[in-house]
């Protein structure tokens, strides 16, 4: 019966000439696919490998330590490395209370309306501002209207207004991930809509939150264009180290930017190179810390690690 | 001759009721799912709900630990009388409702956490701190929902690598741990294989030694296997109530009799 639906001659169960060549298609489309994917590991390593190649050289404990020189060679990113820690952690300070208590809000408390459309709308458009306006929005603000000068503070409130939408998304992301049912479960013992909150739905998207606040961590340390107009472009002469915020803070990736468009410093390829390399570990460093963290607070709160 | 009054027997004592549902309407916004329902459920029995697909049986049971203030557009009208109190009260507490009257949903709903955290959840947000009374009530619960012995030597494991029938008794477990007076179960069997399913129904029963049980079910003979009383629904009505053996075996209308053989459902 299945024989004379088929064409004469077919019956068989040897392969057919219809059957190889869709499988010749198979095989060429997951060799391209594959092609394509490993192009991007090829391209990221070949970039690290060129920067290590570049930067290698200028990596030693005086470069890393060692304060900037303005006119000549010899000078170090040791100031840079702690102001870049110095604003994000200024930053983060801002950012994350901010984004997670407005993610929590519009995700689990605001009723579809008016407000919560204003809200995501202001959120997605403050997303779509480039750094450099937002930079220009700082020096208007807190350099000119404020009278604060050139300061990390002043940074890390740009910065903050810059990585607030993608943190708040990043939040309701996560928290749209957790199924209703575990609300449900957890109202239905009588919990109330904070214990819910407090310790189902965000316990159980701790993962995802860690992971976007690192990986905006690692935005927030590569930024440039916002901090050139608002923390500045040096470092406190006699107190480099100063944890005043209220004085001027090149962060490394700004320096990378000023030593190579604007320093007269000899020894620019030098500087631009280590600073370069530098900032790539750093970021990368972020990367990883996302994963691990983000998997090892998940099992930890899932009970998982036992 | 005047007969004296007869005294009244062990099982009209018990056959208390629970939860008096009264001319009760629920609306999804404009759309009406239950319609005038009426129907007592005794204390300490079982009480089924059975009917067709989008019967209304499950909007029902949840009105009873007022799960429905969660959805968005759904309206409650009527009385429903816990020990004679209205849960729709204007100063009825749905936190204190739904300590008084757990559920079990369709599908087990472990939170990520240890079977530990999951089963002493509920007295924990109710104020519990005492370790070693945690410790007891958690015991207590997993023996009440048979699933003690299975899981004494890994509870500070993630109960999301429990099975899944294992994972729907630590929900009753959860439930119990709370010591409540009145269990909803929303078709608790539903997602599980026929060992599992007979693990639950043959908990169910030992669960009325203390608990008011309310569950909705699709599976008539499950209905018939566990329940004392059962109500039988369709287009949002409540057709038929009666003792379970007597629905199943005289019917009086012909709706519920239709059901029951088959004819549509």
């Amino acid at each position: 019966m299945i024989a004379a639906a088929l064409p004469p001659g077919e019956e068989g169960l040897a392969i057919t000439a219809g059957v190889r060549s869709r499988k010749i298609i198979d095989n060429v489309a997951t060799i391209v696919l594959w092609i394509m994917a490993s192009s991007i590991i090829v391209m990221l390593a070949a970039f690290i490998a060129y920067m290590v190649y570049l930067g290698a050289g200028a990596i030693s404990l005086s470069f890393l330590f060692g304060v900037p020189k303005e006119t000549t060679a010899g000078g170090g990113i040791g100031p840079e490395i702690y102001n870049s820690f110095y604003i994000l952690f200024l930053t983060l300070m801002f950012t994350v209370p901010i984004a997670l208590s407005a993610g929590v809000y519009l995700q689990e408390y605001a009723r579809p309306g008016l407000f919560r459309n204003i809200v995501q709308f202001s959120a997605e458009s403050l997303a779509t501002i480039p750094s450099i306006v937002m930079g220009l929005f700082g020096l208007l603000v807190f350099v000119y209207l404020f009278k604060w000068k050139f300061t990390a503070l002043g940074g890390a409130l740009t910065l903050t207004l810059l990585n607030l939408p993608a943190l708040m998304r990043v939040t309701q992301e996560a928290l749209a991930s957790i199924p209703d049912t575990l609300r449900e479960a957890s109202m239905g013992l009588g919990g109330t809509k904070w214990q819910t909150i407090n310790r189902v739905v965000l316990p159980s998207a701790i993962g995802r939150l860690t992971t976007g606040v690192v990986l905006i961590a690692g935005r927030i340390f590569g930024e440039t264009a916002a901090l050139i107009f608002t923390a500045g472009l040096s470092v406190p002469f006699n107190n480099p180290y100063d944890l005043n915020p209220m004085r001027p803070a090149e962060t490394l990736a700004v320096h990378l930017w000023y030593t190579h468009s604007e320093s007269i410093v000899p020894d620019v390829d030098r500087i631009g190179n280590g600073s370069a390399l530098v900032l790539l570990v750093m970021v990368l460093l972020f990367n990883l810390v996302a994963r691990f963290a983000g998997s090892r607070l998940t099992r930890h709160f899932t009970g998982r690690n036992s | 001759m005047i007969e004296p009054p007869a005294e009244p027997t062990a099982e009209a004592l018990a056959a208390k009721d629970k939860i008096v549902a009264k001319d009760v309407d629920i609306y999804y916004g404009a759309f009406q799912a239950i319609k005038h329902a009426s129907l007592s459920m005794k204390a300490q029995e079982v009480t089924a709900l059975i009917g067709p697909s989008g019967c209304g049986k499950s909007t029902f049971l949840r009105a009873l630990n007022r799960m429905h203030d969660l959805t968005p557009g759904a309206r409650v009208e009527g009385s429903i009388l816990l020990d004679g109190a209205d849960i729709y009260g204007s100063d009825a507490d749905p936190v204190v409702i739904r300590h008084r009257v757990g559920m079990v949903f369709q599908r087990p709903n472990p939170f990520p956490k240890t079977i530990y955290e999951n089963v002493v959840y509920g007295p924990r947000i109710h104020g519990e701190r005492s370790k070693h009374k945690l410790d007891e009530i958690a015991e207590h619960a997993l023996r009440g929902a048979a699933l003690w012995d299975e899981v004494k030597d890994r509870l500070h494991r993630s109960a999301l690598d429990l099975s899944g029938g294992q994972q729907q008794r630590m929900c009753i477990a959860r439930a119990i741990a709370l010591d409540p007076e009145v269990i909803l179960m929303d078709e608790p069997a539903s997602a599980l294989d026929p060992i599992a399913t007979s693990k639950i129904e043959d908990l169910i029963g030992v669960l009325t030694e203390k608990f008011t049980v309310v569950i909705v079910t699709h599976s008539m003979q499950q209905a018939a296997r566990i329940s004392d009383y059962t109500a039988f629904f369709h287009l949002g009505e409540i057709v038929e109530v009666g003792l379970t053996n007597q629905i199943f075996t005289h019917p009086r209308e012909k709706r519920t009799e239709d059901y029951i053989t088959g004819r549509f459902g």
